[in-house]
This record gives structure tokens, sequence and C-alpha cells, in this order.
């Protein structure tokens, strides 16, 4: 997908979620297209706010620093944290689509595959770098269409952070690494 | 008169006895047989106006009806969970990944876990589930605490919630890493106050020559002219801040004419509210004032209530009948000490609770609603042993002047914490912000004076509590210890 496309598609998207977030798909838009085009505006900013905000700022230039108890450090959210308040906000608002950050070694265990689904597509991103996952599965007798993205390590502060952690489960990650999966849902029955 | 004609007078009475007795209950009466059960804590203040926790249309699906209860237990409740950085909030599990989950402990609902009217089950705290209920999710795979913490291997879940070591909610002090930073601390700090508590008491009272100018300023008519009540007027922040008479016994009048025909002897609570607006709010949170809550419905009007019966424009002979006869007796606007149910002294019925029950109305005087407002009611053992307590030592010897302001411990100290922001300090009136679980009192007020580790061993000690803190705590919360150990340790296990 080039890169003038895809801004495209994601204007036309922003457009739809302005217009109302519980309106169905376009009726020529299939599942994946539209969870691809979810994941170019979650992935675009969560690449922003890693490398812009926290990298810069805390790794770089060391003003402040990131924290996941920003409230009582008094510190900068973390890119992960920042992107579930996002997938949670959104949680609140719809139950049209639904996503999440996830990880076969994540540091928070409650990132970790819940679905059979889950662990299949992460182990499926990690083993094939570039590809993207799809399927469809049942959870709480409905049934979802289910996409899994690689999330690559994209600035400094993603494999410092994750290799030095004390909970981290592997403390080799590398610049271009697949550290997890973004993991984005639509129902198919509604 | 024949059989069957009796059989017809008595079905066609019954029926009309009996539709008359429902549409007694339904347009305005006392719904007290309704009842399914008595109601927990304080929700009995408000138990007989159902429509406040009951709002779905007859005939809701059991989602929606679950749905709309989650909405009226945040119309109030909403504030303190956000406050709480909710360790379990729901929209952590709105996400379908968490199917699996729904089918052990749906918290998605509040009333998963906390279903009311069910006495017979209902534990500490609202909760409806058997004690050892963390269990149900962390008990196996990635969420098996006994694999993440060797220190948790032989402990039973009948313990997490209740030996002073995790919330379901609010764990603000008790989370791993703060336990770790707050590791190897003397339990007492040298030279401790509580800052909000220091600012408030150092501000300073109007001296002799505005007090005499206060006094010479003052506009009442003749009914309202008190040489007592004035004096106390003229030594209160409310004269510095130049708040008279007509401020609160006639609002909006200027002229002296306005003041004396527009004058009202005992003004009530939306007096005070119109300016101390912050304060208000967490009155109408709390215990003392949650029937002033605007989210509790309100009686039941005649009008409305024959509307939902059809008919669209009753005559005025109905509804004035209807409202003599069928008054809706709940709720009433005010929480009385006579409806308590916690221990109070006998003389302290018959109270409705305002800001002027606590607050001496023109004095104006903090420091009797600080201490002896609250045990001019409260009999219980926590409260009687107060006087005795080493907080309260303290208290006395800054009043005496011996130690600074914010040194002493009060009642308001602990449950009814001020905080600052810009320059201004509020008194949060919402005790359930520190009461229960107890833990939630460690970071706003313990942790000003105390360190963490004293101050769980003593809120997790029962007796401790109830002799109001005179002595030391007789049992240890290890989780600092093992934190610390994982911390040294950190191969062992991986975070929450």
């Amino acid at each position: 997908m080039s890169v003038k496309f895809g801004k495209i598609k994601a204007a036309f998207l922003s457009c739809a979620i302005a217009a109302g977030a519980t309106a169905p798909a376009h009726a020529e838009m299939d599942y994946e297209t539209v969870t691809d085009l979810l994941h170019l505006v979650m992935s675009s900013d969560r690449t922003v706010y890693t490398r812009m905000i926290v990298n810069r700022l805390a790794v770089q230039e060391g003003v402040i620093k990131a924290s996941e108890h920003y409230m009582d450090d008094k510190a900068l959210v973390l890119p992960a944290q920042m992107f579930r308040y996002g997938a949670e906000m959104v949680a609140e608002e719809t139950d049209e689509f639904s996503y999440s950050l996830l990880s076969l070694w994540p540091i928070n265990k409650q990132n970790a595959p819940t679905t059979p689904m889950e662990k299949e597509g992460l182990e499926y991103i990690a083993a094939n770098p570039g590809e993207n996952f799809y399927g469809e599965e049942e959870l709480g007798g409905e049934m979802y269409f289910t996409a899994v993205y690689p999330d690559i390590a994209v600035a400094e502060a993603c494999w410092v952070c994750h290799n030095e952690h004390k909970d981290t489960p592997r403390t080799d990650f590398e610049a271009g690494d697949v550290m997890g999966g973004v993991v984005i849902r639509i129902p198919m029955d509604s | 008169m024949s059989t069957r004609f009796l059989w017809i007078i008595w079905f066609v009475g019954t029926i009309l006895v009996a539709s008359a007795a429902l549409a007694r209950l339904y347009v305005g009466g006392d719904r007290t047989a309704f009842m399914p059960g008595e109601t927990t804590g304080v929700h009995h203040q408000i138990e007989m106006s159902c429509e406040t926790c009951h709002t779905s249309a007859p005939f809701a699906s059991q989602k929606k009806i679950r749905k709309d209860i989650n909405k009226t237990c945040n119309e109030c409740h909403k504030d303190e969970l956000k406050a709480s950085d909710d360790s379990h909030s729901i929209k952590k599990f709105k996400n379908p990944r968490m199917a699996a989950y729904w089918e052990k402990i749906d918290a998605r609902f509040c009333t998963s876990c906390h279903l009311e009217h069910q006495p017979e089950v209902t534990l500490a705290g609202l909760v409806t589930l058997p004690g050892d209920f963390c269990v149900a999710c962390h008990s196996e795979g990635e969420q098996d605490v006994r694999v993440n913490r060797e220190s948790h291997a032989g402990l039973g879940y009948e313990t997490c919630a209740t030996a002073g070591c995790h919330n379901y909610h609010d764990n603000r002090a008790l989370y791993e890493d703060y336990l770790v930073k707050h590791a190897n601390q003397p339990w007492l700090k040298d030279g401790a106050a509580h800052p909000g508590q220091a600012m408030a008491r150092a501000r300073t009272r109007p001296n002799p020559a505005e007090v005499e100018l206060y006094l010479a300023s003052v506009v009442a008519p003749e009914v309202g002219r008190d040489d007592g009540i004035e004096g106390h007027w003229a030594g209160s922040a409310h004269a510095s801040a130049d708040v008279g008479c007509a401020s609160c016994h006639a609002p909006k009048s200027e002229t002296f004419e306005e003041i004396q025909a527009n004058w009202v002897e005992s003004p009530d609570q939306s007096v005070c509210a119109s300016c101390h607006r912050a304060q208000n709010k967490t009155f109408e949170l709390g215990r003392h004032g949650m029937r002033s809550h605007p989210e509790i419905a309100k009686p039941r009007s005649a009008k409305k209530m024959l509307k939902r019966m059809g008919m669209k424009d009753p005559p005025e002979a109905l509804l004035a009948a209807v409202e003599t006869y069928l008054v809706d007796p709940a709720p009433a606007p005010l929480m009385s000490t006579s409806e308590a149910r916690v221990a109070l002294h006998p003389d302290a019925h018959g109270q409705d609770l305002t800001c002027n029950t606590c607050h001496t109305p023109h004095q104006v005087d903090i420091t009797y609603a600080a201490v002896e407002s609250c045990l001019s009611c409260h009999s219980d053992d926590h409260s009687t042993s107060f006087k005795d307590s080493p907080h309260f030592g303290l208290y006395e010897a800054e009043l005496a002047g011996d130690l600074p302001p914010g040194a002493g411990v009060t009642c308001a100290t602990c449950h009814m914490p001020k905080t600052e922001s810009r320059g201004v300090i509020t008194t949060s009136h919402n005790q359930n912000e520190t009461l229960r679980p107890n833990e939630k009192m460690i970071r706003p007020t313990c942790l000003e004076c105390h360190s963490l580790e004293f101050s769980i061993d003593a809120l997790a000690d029962p007796g401790l509590v109830a002799n109001n803190f005179s002595g030391q705590p007789t049992r240890h919360i290890e989780s600092i210890d093992w934190a610390v150990r994982r911390v040294d340790q950190p191969n062992q296990g991986a975070n929450q």
C-alpha cells in the first residue's frame, strides 16, 4: 500500500468515524480493509507519540521521565499505556470494534494472549515479519473478524525499557523487532 | 340472591379492592411491602426511592437492566472510582478478548459482585461473592499469582483482600512499586503535620479593631438582632470575607427595606451551598448528605403517576385527593440521626443532618466541627476512644500553642481530609473517600505523618482501630518485605 493511498484511506476513515462511530462499515468495504485502515491510524499515532514525545524528551533530551506510574512520578504516560487508554476510551463509546496491544512477551501479564486466535496471530506475525494475520473467532457467543498486526520496535525507548524492566520475560529486543501485535476485532453479526 | 350472583359480586369486589390497593401503591403510597430484602450500609437512606437505582423500562432484558444499574451506581460512585485509579475498571473488561473471564466473574457489571437486597450473603463493602472471589481469575494461566509470586505460593485466596494486601478497586497505596519506594522508613516523621490542616488552621482571624468595624456595619431587621450572635459573627471568617447578615438571611436583598421584607430566620442548606460549592458536592456524596444528591429520585408526584396510568389530564379534584391521601413517604429530604444504623448516643437522636448540625452557624468554628460535632453523636468504640488517643493529645497540644498548626489529629483530619489546590483549601465532606476499605486512608492522611509499613500494619489491626490507635500494631503485614525481596531478586515472576 503506497503512503499516498494510505493517507487517502485514512482520511476517508476519519470522516466515517466523525460521522458516527457506530455507523456500519461501508457496504463495499470488507472487514480486512476496515481493520487495515483502523490500524493505519493507530500505528501512526502510536509511532508519533513514541518517537516525538517519549523518545525525544525521555531518552534523547532527558528532560522528563516516562513511567508506568506517571501520576505518582509526574512523568509521561508510557506508549503502551497511551495506546491502552485510547482503546479503553473507545470501548466505553462503542461495541462496533475493539482493539488491544498484546505480546507473547508482555511486561504486564494482562497483555498476554487470552484467546487461541490471539496466540496464533501473535506467533504468526513474529515468525513472518512484515505480514499481518486475519481470522474469525467466536467469543462470548458472538463471531468476530480478528486482525493481528505486528508492533515493531521503532525507537530506542521501546527496546531499552522492555529489555531492562524487572518484569520483562525477554531481554534481547533490537530495533525493528516484532515486540508484539495490535489486535483489532469487529463483530460480524451486528 | 343466587349463589352465582354472590360469586360475581365477590369476584368483582375482589378485583376492585386489589386494583385500588395496587393503584395506591403505584401512585404514591408506601412501597415498603415491595422491598425484596434489606439494603446494605447507608443505602437504607435511599432504599424507598426505588427509581434512583431501578431506571429500566418494564420487561427490559437482563443485560439492559445490568447496564442501567451500572449507570446509577456511577451517578454517586464515579468520582471515587476515578480517583482510585480503579484496578478492575469496567472498561478493562469490555473488550471481547475478556469473554473467557465473563464466564467466571463478569466484571463489566457492578452487580456481578455487588447485589443489593441480599443481606444474608453480603460481606463488607457490599460484596455478594464468596470472600475468596479472586480465585476465579487469578488461579490459572498467565494470571496465576501463585506462579507469578513465589511469596504467594502457599496463600489462600480468602486472604487476598482481607489481610491489608489488596483491594479490588483501590490499590493506590498497595501496588508493588509503591511498596518498594516507601520501604524502610521511620514509623513517625519528625515534625509531622498535615499540610491541608496546617493551612486551614493557620488562617488569620479578624483582630479586635476589625471586629469593632464589622459590628458597626451590621444591617439586619430588629427580629434578627442579637449581641451574642453578632459578636460571634464579627470574629469569624465570614465577617472578614464580607459575608454579612443579609448574605444568608436575605440573599440578593440590598436596601434595608428589602432585607427586612425577605428576612429568613433559619436559612437552609442551599444558602451555604451557594458559596461552599465544593464542600456541598462532597457532602451530597457522603453518608450525611446523600439524600440531597441531585440524582436521588424525588418522591412521586401525583400528576406524573396518574399520567403514567393513562390519565393525561386528570381532574383537579382527583389530583387534590391523591395529593392529600397518597403522599409519597420517601425519601425524606434530609437524613435524620433517628434513622441511623450506626451506634449513636441516645440523646443524639432526632436531628436532621444539614450544614448547621455540625457547624455552629455564626461561630463557624472549625475546631468544633472537627471533633466535638462528631463525638456529640457517634458512640462506637473508635469514636469514644478518641479523647484517650495520642492523636487527640497532639490536637490539644496544638490548640494550646505548643505544637504548630496541622500537628494535631482530629476526626476530620482522617475522615474528612483537606486538600489544597491553587491556594484554595477544600474539606471533603464525603467520608467514603477514606473509610472502607481503610487502606484508602493511607495516602490522603496516614502518610503525611507515618510510614507506609506502620500505616498498613495499624489499619490491619482491628483492636488498634477500635481503641483509636492507642499503642502499636500487634500484627505485621509482610507485603513490603515481599515486594522488596522480589525487587532484589527480579528474576522471579512478573508484574501485575
